[in-house]
């Protein structure tokens, strides 16, 4: 009954009380900002914590329609996943308590993480030009920027972007992974 | 454009080498912020940032595994000693011969081969054997000119599996016509101190 309503349909739902579209909201929301809790926190179990934080946030300004403008439901998601992001990097304990006593109902269900062949990938790896596997390997072994990579191997920080994109399309080719 | 993802599409796709910028934190602000914004109502583009976060976490296990035969930097194998690992490393001068070996406890094997490399344009690596059969062509390898070495790290698993062998290293400068120059030639007396697969002798 849910599913087909936007999200701008869930919010006026949620402040009247209707915890259907609370859940709903949840179900959809929850797996958008473990993506941004992984990106700005690099670690899954920060990344739940983020989207406990950031659910309980959210559904205590809804259920208080706080909300004004119903359509703008991501972009307040957003904006508190920017706040509570800042705040877990301050102190990692302040909603501890918060989340014990709710926390057991705002854990999402987990979005199916895709698997690679580890075999295959260090084949696909090895096809590269040697340029392309440098670039590859110390971009990815401790996330170098373009910039350090390029003053690493001699070449300019505009050239390591082609290349790494270059060689990730060529990995991607390899492995049959379509995005 | 719509692209379809996991079930559920999406009109106005991220392209995937922004995906993968946006995960390396490589973008500007101002294009993360719009990537965030739409990432925020769009599930086929997070369906898809998941495969470029699988592939990513996939590519750093591999990169630190010391499995692959790639050129690197002096400050990679700096920091990969200052992050715990066990890293082996042999510089011979050009010309040398040296006795080399790898422990079970090894996380990284890297040659560094000393040779000047300030005219050089494109520059290829040969593993060669004894008898000069070439065993493998690193071709048109990245170089720093100003390096005074080109530091290559040599597959671990394989070096661990080889039997006692003598491999020969050629640095060869390539001109534009095809013709090689020798840079410098450097030789690895490899014993093998832990048990191979068997029937590798």
């Amino acid at each position: 009954m849910y599913v087909g309503l936007s999200d701008a349909d869930l919010a006026p739902r949620i402040a009247d009380g209707d915890s259907e579209a609370e859940a709903e909201m949840c179900r959809r929301m929850g797996p958008r900002i473990r993506l941004y809790g992984l990106r700005h926190l690099r670690s899954s179990s920060a990344a739940d914590d983020l989207v406990q934080q950031v659910l309980l946030k959210v559904i205590e300004a809804l259920r208080a329609a706080r909300l004004r403008e119903s359509d703008k439901l991501a972009h307040f998601v957003l904006g508190t996943c920017r706040m509570v992001v800042v705040e877990l990097r301050r102190s990692s304990h302040r909603q501890e308590a918060l989340l014990a006593k709710f926390g057991g109902d705002l854990i999402p269900e987990a979005s199916p993480t895709p698997t690679l062949d580890d075999r295959q990938l260090a084949r696909c790896v090895q096809t590269l030009k040697e340029r392309e596997r440098s670039v590859v390997v110390m971009t990815f072994y401790d996330e170098h920027t373009a910039a350090e990579t390029a003053r690493s191997l001699g070449i300019s920080e505009a050239n390591v972007r082609v290349i790494r994109h270059r060689a990730m399309a060529q990995l991607r080719d390899c492995l049959g992974v379509t995005l | 454009m719509t692209m379809d993802h996991g079930g559920v599409s999406c009109s106005n796709p991220v392209e995937a080498a922004t995906l993968m910028d946006y995960w390396l934190a490589l973008l500007p602000s101002t294009d993360e912020d719009a990537i965030e914004e739409h990432l925020m109502t769009c599930d086929a583009c997070g369906n898809r940032l998941r495969q470029v976060i699988s592939l990513s976490e996939s590519l750093r296990t591999l990169a630190r595994s010391g499995s692959l035969t790639v050129v690197v930097s002096d400050r990679f194998v700096k920091h990969a000693a200052e992050t715990g690992l066990r890293v082996r490393e042999y510089a011979p001068a050009r010309g040398e011969s040296i006795q080399c070996t790898v422990a079970a406890d090894d996380d990284m094997l890297v040659a560094r081969l000393a040779v000047g490399l300030t005219t050089a344009s494109r520059v290829d690596l040969s593993w060669c054997e004894p008898r000069g059969v070439e065993h493998q062509r690193m071709a048109d390898i990245p170089i720093d000119a100003g390096a005074g070495s080109v530091i290559c790290q040599q597959s671990i698993t394989w070096a661990k599996a080889s039997p006692t062998m003598t491999l020969t290293a050629r640095l060869l400068e390539v001109n534009e016509t095809g013709e090689e120059h020798l840079l410098g030639e450097y030789t690895f007396n490899h014993t093998r101190t832990i048990p191979g697969p068997p029937g590798w002798e």
